[in-house]
């Protein structure tokens, strides 16, 4: 297969720049080795889009963060996915937290992070009544928002398909491919290889072993875990916006936030690990988020936990985005290392990279514009949103929607039949599109049915059917064959 | 349905309590009572309880959840009880009682009815309740939706199963797994006493030698695409995992007994009183909740131990509501609220009318295993227990004249308490 | 003289159960039950333990591709796996009807198999 870009990852990254590459008249290729999107540090993270004031002047990090806020404050419309404007609090509970806060004023105002200011604790509660009397003062930056992380990268990689780019998903990077003059020719993948003059490490967590397949060890990758804990969407209202800690002795800085869909949720720690897959919760980590949400909150209803989960961030050890086109090999682009504010970030960094792509590899590929561009896209109907005559209507039209799935978002069968048609393979993927199982129940109802139609609309088995993929199968075979079978082994059992 | 004549009656939900509720509606005299079912078959959650145990009470031998209901619906049928399946309740708005549906052929309909009763059951809570660390494989299930998947669609959920709980759905679980020739490593209990009744552990794993642990929980789940087992513990009296305890048990199904959940969103949407305790609507003893026009009746008020009581509240629900529609129930009845004493983990209904005769259903705390008294204060009840467990319900029974006879009284306080 | 203890199945109460047996296993004497099931629970217990099965059939052209199914009687606890095997070995056909006899006389236990639903044909 012959491409002219390949883009290896599909975080919100990597899908960012599919879409920027999508504008002009390339062969893109896209790929990820999970089963559905967002799959690494892209679903698992703060859903957070940062004002900008958290970087030090100079940065690449504080170089692209702002830029990427105020084009999430476009794209929201252009790719109809849900952004809560809320803005963010740095929280301070004493003077040389205070003095914390004058120093990311500093850094925001550098930055360019606008209508930032700092207000008293007593300010801070005028909004977020629920937050600790103890806060004595609070960061206030309007422009920072919460954004649906789900739906932005499948809103993402969609936009960038609708214009011609490929994804291809279960298809995971094994080596690069040179040329006999050591510039790349492609990528060797689990299925087979994908050939390009131009290949860029859009890979995540994984990205310092793919930067280390061109040479290039600048930078070390140092896998870091957060984990999270999601609270049932009744807890809405309790606070309205993101809250920050500053990092001090007591902990790392946990945060409080209402996710774009009014979930209460709390994390993450950063603990440093070996292994970029280690996605596992532990009891000491879910004690610190208990523990840094209630200092933040002190009435963090635990008892209303729907979840817990773990992402793994790429730090580095430089402590800024990785983001080069590399002179050798000729045709390599790194943009490794991104961790927060990341997925702020992402679509300045897609901005920045191709242009610094169409400087130094037009020789490789030529960047003619795609004048069929088209920036827009809509997401799958949102049923629990949707006014009762638009409910009426959508109903009417197509009888699917009048069938819900999943009781606890609102989900219609019309969602998932839509989001498999998007290419929905999984019980997860259908929960990335649709939030089917994202509720309360975690899919207790939903996923049951969800299977039942996955298996109807792509005429597969139901014991077919994954969970996320791989061999994550839901069901091991059908009833009575299956004790047929061991009695056939001799397996016959007394009671 | 919405262009055909007033509905006087409203039931959501075709399980025991919504088909006995609709019995009761039509028996008092409703004319017009539907039930609505969001599946395509009626009975609810029953329809997959397929094995014995059920209405030894009510019809004097033990019959199967799809037998038990059965009967009560050839019942509501011939009651003149009008059915509609395939359609869900999505929405109650608040102030004027409006009921939106929707249905694949019929579309969204808005309906509004003299009354409503709520029977939508419950729920089993998921792993998410609890905080077990580690990975989030295939394979984790409530037992509810593993009973789904092998009893309804005919699919095994694993070959080799530990339980996490002792709720009766697991203990049934756990002998139907081994019926279809899985394992089952083992069941633990995170308390020191059973959730499930004494009942199903004989016949479900000590029957079939299925270990059951209590004072044990799991405390890691392994396994980055399929459950590859769990870590499990022991644990103390605060239920803190006991360092040195841990084993790790090999599986690949991890199946939830941990607690049911009365399902009331619908409830809050319609804006009526939510109970701390029990998760449900807060009801009167004509299982009215706060808004007059709607009542509660079965698993979404308070759950329940037997059917059989689920059938009989529904039936009162049923009647109520009916009544309420031809306008026989009035604005200012007393409220005497009821106050459970310090061994009642739940109880229902939460008032006294005086309007009926009435049974105060509740759930001990803690277990009492020798002689004990339930009772109700000031001098209602009083009746002496052998023992009083958690898995097991105990009943006050009000008479309506002993409230007359008390005249004005501040509330009713319930207890169970060792002799 | 020896004692057997069980908890009675009969109901929900699980009253615990304590039979006296002489040397040729006769019952002497039957404490702990609270009604006269739980006698005669424990009376079979000793003698022929039984237990309701209850499993599901595969259905062919059925609304649900497996019916509920249940022993009509209590079946012999020894022989339940045999059953569950005939069972798993069935494959009836859509329509059925609730209480239809779908096994006679399972593996010559003198107990009948019946359907414990009516499931339509799609």
């Amino acid at each position: 297969m012959n491409y002219d870009v390949i883009i290896i990852g599909s975080g919100i990254v990597g899908a960012s720049i599919a879409r920027e590459l999508s504008k002009y008249k390339l062969r893109i290729a896209v790929l990820d080795k999970a089963s559905e999107l967002p799959s690494g540090a892209s679903r698992a993270n703060s859903s957070m889009i940062h004002g900008g004031f958290d970087d030090k002047p100079g940065s690449m990090k504080a170089r692209l963060c702002v830029p990427g806020n105020k084009k999430w404050h476009k794209l929201k419309d252009e790719l109809d996915v849900h952004l809560d404007e809320c803005g963010s609090y740095v929280c301070a509970f004493n003077d040389e937290e205070i003095k914390h806060l004058e120093l990311l004023l500093k850094q925001g105002k550098a930055n360019g992070d606008p209508g930032i200011e700092i207000i008293t604790g007593d300010e801070l509660r005028k909004h977020e009544p629920n937050v600790s009397p103890e806060i004595v003062a609070a960061l206030w930056s309007p422009d920072a928002a919460i954004i649906n992380n789900f739906e932005a990268v499948n809103a993402m990689i969609e936009s960038a398909k609708i214009n011609g780019a490929e994804l291809f998903l279960e298809t995971e990077a094994i080596s690069l491919l040179f040329d006999d003059r050591k510039n790349i020719r492609g990528v060797m993948t689990s299925k087979g290889e994908f050939k390009a003059p131009v290949v860029i490490n859009a890979g995540g967590v994984h990205s310092g072993e793919i930067s280390s397949w061109a040479g290039d060890k600048s930078f070390r990758i140092i896998p870091t875990k957060g984990e999270y804990i999601l609270l049932d969407r009744s807890t809405k209202g309790l606070i309205h916006s993101f809250l920050f800690s500053c990092p001090s002795k007591a902990g790392k800085g946990i945060t409080v936030l209402q996710t774009s869909e009014g979930n209460m949720m709390s994390g993450p720690t950063a603990s440093e690990q070996e292994d970029p897959e280690d996605k596992t919760t532990t009891s000491e980590g879910l004690a610190e988020v208990i523990k840094g949400a209630r200092r933040l909150v002190p009435k963090f209803p635990v008892n209303m936990s729907i979840t817990t989960f773990a992402g793994v961030r790429a730090n580095t050890d430089t402590g800024d985005f990785a983001i080069s086109v590399l002179r050798t090999p000729r045709g390599f682009v790194n943009v490794a290392g991104i961790k927060s504010p990341g997925f702020t970030s992402a679509p300045a960094i897609a901005e920045y990279i191709v242009e610094a792509m169409r400087e130094e590899l037009s020789d490789r590929i030529k960047f003619e514009p795609n004048d069929k561009f088209i920036p827009e896209r809509r997401n799958i109907p949102r049923f629990l949103y949707l006014s009762m005559d638009e409910r009426k209507k959508l109903a009417k039209e197509n009888s699917s929607y009048a069938q819900i799935v999943c009781r606890c978002e609102t989900v219609t069968e019309g969602q998932v039949v839509e989001a498999i048609r998007r290419g929905a393979r999984t019980i997860t993927a259908v929960k990335m599109m649709t939030r089917a199982g994202t509720g309360r129940c975690q899919g207790g109802f939903c996923c049951p049915r969800v299977a039942e139609i996955l298996s109807r609309e792509l005429n597969i088995p139901l014991d077919e059917i994954t969970r996320h993929g791989g061999k994550s199968k839901l069901l091991v075979g059908k009833t009575k064959e299956f004790l047929l079978e061991k009695y056939a082994k001799g397996a016959g059992q007394n009671v | 349905m919405s262009d055909s004549k007033k509905i006087d009656v409203l039931i959501i939900g075709a399980g025991p309590a919504g088909v006995a509720a609709g019995i009761g509606a039509r028996k008092e005299g409703a004319e017009r009572v539907v039930v609505l079912e969001r599946d395509w078959d009626l009975g609810g959650i029953l329809q997959q309880c397929i094995h014995p145990g059920f209405g030894l009470r009510t019809f004097k031998e033990e019959l199967t959840g799809p037998e038990y209901m059965h009967r009560f619906i050839q019942q509501a049928y011939d009651a003149g009880v009008e059915f509609h399946t395939n359609t869900m309740v999505f929405q109650i708005d608040q102030d004027t009682n409006s009921v939106w549906t929707m249905n694949k052929e019929r579309g969204i309909e808005c309906l509004n009815p003299g009354a409503i009763v709520l029977t939508m059951g419950c729920r089993e809570r998921p792993l998410g309740a609890i905080h077990i660390p580690g990975t989030r494989p295939a394979g984790i299930y409530t037992a509810g939706t593993a009973r789904r998947f092998v009893n309804m669609e005919g699919y095994m959920p694993g070959k080799r199963a530990v339980i996490l709980g002792s709720d009766n759905i697991g203990l049934i679980m756990a002998r139907r797994m081994i019926w279809e020739g899985a394992e089952v490593e083992g069941v633990y209990e995170v308390r020191s006493w059973p959730g499930g009744l004494r009942q199903n552990i004989a016949q479900c794993l000590d029957d079939y030698g299925i270990p059951f642990h209590l004072k044990t929980t799991v405390t890691k789940i392994h396994g980055k695409d399929r459950l590859e087992g769990v870590t499990v513990a022991e644990v103390d009296d605060s239920m803190i995992p006991i360092k040195g305890t841990e084993r790790f048990v090999e599986c690949d199904t991890l199946l939830l007994a941990i607690g049911l959940i009365p399902e009331n969103e619908l409830s809050r949407m319609a804006g009526v009183e939510i109970h701390k305790v029990t998760g449900g609507p807060v009801v009167n003893d004509l299982l009215q909740t706060s808004n007059p026009a709607i009542f509660a009746a079965g698993n979404v008020v308070i759950v329940y131990d037997i059917v059989d009581n689920v059938s009989d509240e529904g039936l009162i629900a049923g009647v109520n509501a009916a009544r309420y529609a031809m306008g026989k129930i009035s604005a200012d009845i007393k409220r005497i609220p009821v106050i459970g004493g310090e061994n009642v983990q739940l109880f229902s209904p939460q008032y006294v009318t005086g309007e009926t005769d009435t049974t105060i259903f509740m759930r001990v705390t803690h277990p009492i295993e020798s002689a004990c008294r339930v009772f109700a204060e000031p001098g209602i009840y009083s009746q002496r227990l052998r023992y009083a467990r958690p898995g097991e319900m105990n009943e006050v029974k009000i008479k309506a004249e002993q409230i007359k006879a008390l005249g004005e009284l501040k509330e009713i306080m319930i207890d169970i308490q060792p002799l | 003289m020896s004692e057997r203890k069980f908890i009675c199945v009969s109901c929900p109460l699980g009253c615990g159960l304590t039979v006296t047996l002489d040397d040729n296993d006769n019952i002497l004497k039957v404490e702990g039950n609270t009604c006269p099931r739980g006698e005669s629970y424990a009376r079979s217990e000793v003698k022929d333990p039984r237990r309701v099965f209850a499993s599901t059939v595969r259905v062919r052209g059925g609304k649900l591709p497996v019916c509920p199914i249940r022993s009509k009687t209590p079946a012999p606890k020894g022989k339940l796996f045999e059953i569950a095997r005939a069972v798993a070995e069935l494959e009836i056909d859509a329509p059925v009807k609730i209480g239809q006899v779908l096994l006679h006389n399972v593996c010559g236990t003198d107990v009948d198999i019946v359907a414990s639903r009516d499931l339509a044909a799609i």
